[in-house]
């Protein structure tokens, strides 16, 4: 009961951050998605492997990714993303569609492992293919790196299935991973900001044939 | 020893970052990478048994490639050491230290035993190698390393969905443990293998730089250092076909390898084919070489997806690569620091300005393109026999085809920078700092000599030990 509650919230989440365009509140939404997400492994399987996770995925993605995504662009002067490459709306009509899609395959697949609920594998392919639209779909390099880490999002609810199988520090591996990933993808934005005085994707067009 | 072959570059590389001066930095690099040789080369004497519960081993594939790791490592440790006092004087402590964490990476990917550890690996060399890109912070490789980051995350981040599938379809083994895995293959969920097998294929294909997932690769090669391009494109690529090796071992012994095969069939020929697309008139020498990569990692894929004498061939093939594509890399560099332009047009009169360079990107080009007597020939001769043995006839044709157009692309542009212009054309500029101004220096000769004679070498004897090695790792693949 509380588990599909906290998936229909990610999923609305997820959605928002789609139809949003300004940088910061992007960030906060992911931060609130994050937040929702680290209770699931409580809802779950309570239990020490499951408290451990969800005090490493707080710690991680709702204070310090958000806050090193906001230190990424304190100096950007344009807090809103110009242009997307697909518009809004657009973007949020193939968003829903996706969202189908996964519900639909899910439905077709038969899964080997016990099920805690229905809609778990669904909502966890639909945030994938929401962080990966978000991802293809817009230019601020920002807005890149959030298309990612919602993609992430999904994937972690997708473990969430095999969360008592899954080695602890195999876990903390993926999280640690993650986690240098924004870092560094951080810095790198910011070396962006400061070549090309904007955190634009669309003014890296040198290289090619 | 396992531990401490890991352990080694990550604790040399904390040195390096506290360290103050770029010089000392520079003469822990070749220490470290040295001991790490030796430490590597004591394993050849018998395989240490798995530690740490199981999750580092090595077996004789993982050994293969660790030793060809470590060997170009310490060839670009010494380079760099020449290639570094001439390059810009800003400090170096991030990309040295970045260096080391990434031979760390790189020594994990080979000894992990568990598909989870695996991916965790392959992550990490993604990330140390991001800054070493970086290393010149124009806004051209900002750019390349902005699409390597992002391209290859994503990419890696479909390989975790892929590994999590894997460990679905094996809900009855329980563990996704390599060894377990592969014991009870039979236990396996065949639709859920499948699934996961094609997710693991772009992931780890990405990193790999299969077409179509190779866009970064020619940024990312072009834009790096010149010994980064090196280990980039000499044994990164390396590290994620292990990958991909492993997921096809999987593959194997749950009775799908015509599956697997045919997956490496379709993504070696595209890689071909786009490779023999995009050499022909490449105005960048480092493109040219970098789509190189593309095209031997094709060769890679459709020699395991060919099977039998492919699988032996392939991975013969992946060892002449890796040195091939340093030495080719460590030439290009001494050609940056010469002429000062990555354009084939700007450099002009190679051989007559810099003799020893000129002969060498004759040699790596040979060696690059497989002609004989370098060992990349006879690799690809194993795979062209492999193609006719299985009756692979359309494929054999196409193999060949696109090999020769790449040899005459990467040729034109060869030629072009070997001589100088024709008498119409030399009214352009001259080449900046033509002459002798620019001695060539021998720490930046010796290391590409080691990498061209051990190309050579392996073109006209193939010794004992690495023949065993070959054969107990093609094996391991399924071939006999």
């Amino acid at each position: 009961m509380w588990l599909e509650l906290a998936l229909i919230l990610i999923i609305f989440l997820g959605i928002i951050i789609l139809g949003n365009n300004r940088l910061g509140t992007m960030i906060q939404l992911f931060a609130l998605q994050s937040f929702i997400l680290s209770m699931t492994p409580l809802l779950v399987h309570p239990g020490i492997h499951a408290v451990i996770m969800t005090a490493a995925t707080i710690i991680l993605k709702v204070l310090v990714m958000p806050s090193l995504l906001f230190w990424a662009i304190r100096h950007v002067s344009i807090r809103r993303e110009v242009q997307p490459l697909i518009g809004y709306g657009k973007t949020l009509i193939l968003g829903g569609f996706f969202i189908g899609a996964a519900f639909f395959i899910s439905s077709k697949m038969d899964l080997p492992v016990k099920a805690i609920s229905n809609l778990l594998v669904p909502s966890a392919f639909s945030i994938v293919m929401i962080g990966f639209l978000l991802l293809v779909s817009r230019f601020k390099a920002i807005t890149q790196v959030i298309g990612y880490l919602v993609m992430e999002n999904g994937i972690f609810l997708f473990a969430l299935l095999l969360l008592e199988k899954t080695p602890l520090l195999v876990e903390m591996g993926v999280l640690l991973d993650i986690f240098v990933a924004v870092l560094i993808m951080g810095i790198v934005v910011n070396h962006i900001n400061e070549e090309f005085e904007s955190t634009n994707t669309i003014h890296l067009t040198a290289l090619r044939d | 020893m396992l531990l401490f072959l890991i352990l080694l570059p990550l604790f040399g590389g904390a040195i390096a970052f506290v360290l103050p001066k770029n010089q000392q930095r520079r003469t822990i690099l070749p220490w470290v990478s040295l001991i790490h040789l030796i430490g590597v080369g004591s394993l050849w004497k018998f395989l240490p048994d798995t530690q740490f519960n199981g999750f580092l081993g090595l077996d004789v594939l993982g050994r293969l490639i660790l030793t060809v790791v470590s060997l170009l490592f310490v060839a670009v440790s010494f380079y760099l050491w020449g290639y570094l006092n001439d390059e810009e004087k800003h400090s170096d402590r991030i990309f040295m230290s970045s260096l080391l964490f990434f031979l760390s990476a790189m020594t994990l990917v080979t000894m992990s035993r568990h598909m989870g550890l695996l991916w965790i690996a392959i992550e990490a060399t993604t990330l140390f190698s991001a800054p070493l890109i970086n290393f010149h912070r124009s806004p051209h490789s900002v750019e390349a390393t902005w699409k390597y980051l992002l391209i290859c995350s994503v990419g890696i981040a479909l390989a975790l969905l892929g590994t999590l599938f894997l460990a679905v379809a094996a809900t009855s083994v329980g563990t996704v443990f390599l060894g377990a895995l592969l014991e009870n293959a039979s236990l396996l969920s065949i639709p859920w293998l499948k699934l996961s097998v094609i997710f693991l294929f772009v992931g780890y294909g990405t990193k790999m730089g299969l077409a179509p997932m190779h866009t970064w690769l020619p940024d990312a090669h072009s834009e790096a250092p010149s010994p980064v391009s090196a280990l980039l494109s000499g044994v990164l690529l390396n590290c994620a076909f292990l990958g991909i090796l492993r997921v096809f071992q999987i593959c194997v012994a749950a009775g799908q390898t015509a599956f697997a095969q045919d997956l490496f069939l379709i993504m070696g020929l595209l890689s071909l084919l786009v490779a023999a697309i995009f050499v022909i008139g490449q105005a960048d020498y480092k493109r040219l070489f970098a789509y190189s990569s593309v095209e031997n990692m094709g060769i890679l894929a459709l020699g395991i997806g060919l099977g039998g004498v492919g699988l032996y061939g392939s991975l013969f093939h992946m060892i002449n690569n890796a040195f091939a594509k340093g030495m080719i890399f460590l030439v290009t560099g001494n050609i940056y620091q010469a002429y000062q332009s990555k354009k084939v047009k700007d450099v002009k009169g190679l051989l007559g300005s810099y003799p020893v360079t000129g002969i060498f990107l004759v040699m790596g080009f040979l060696a690059v393109t497989g002609v004989p007597p370098f060992g990349t020939f006879y690799s690809e001769l194993m795979i062209l026999n492999a193609a006719i043995q299985s009756r692979h006839y359309w494929v054999a044709f196409f193999y060949i085809l696109f090999l020769a157009v790449i040899f005459m692309g990467i040729a034109e542009s060869v030629l072009r920078m070997l001589h100088r212009g024709t008498k119409g054309q030399t009214t352009g500029p001259a080449p900046p700092m033509a002459g002798p101004a620019h001695k060539e220096d021998l720490r930046l000769i010796l290391p590409i000599l080691f990498l061209g004679a051990i190309v050579l070498i392996l073109g006209f004897y193939m010794p004992s030990f690495l023949d065993d090695a070959l054969k107990g790792s093609s094996a391991l693949l399924g071939g006999r």
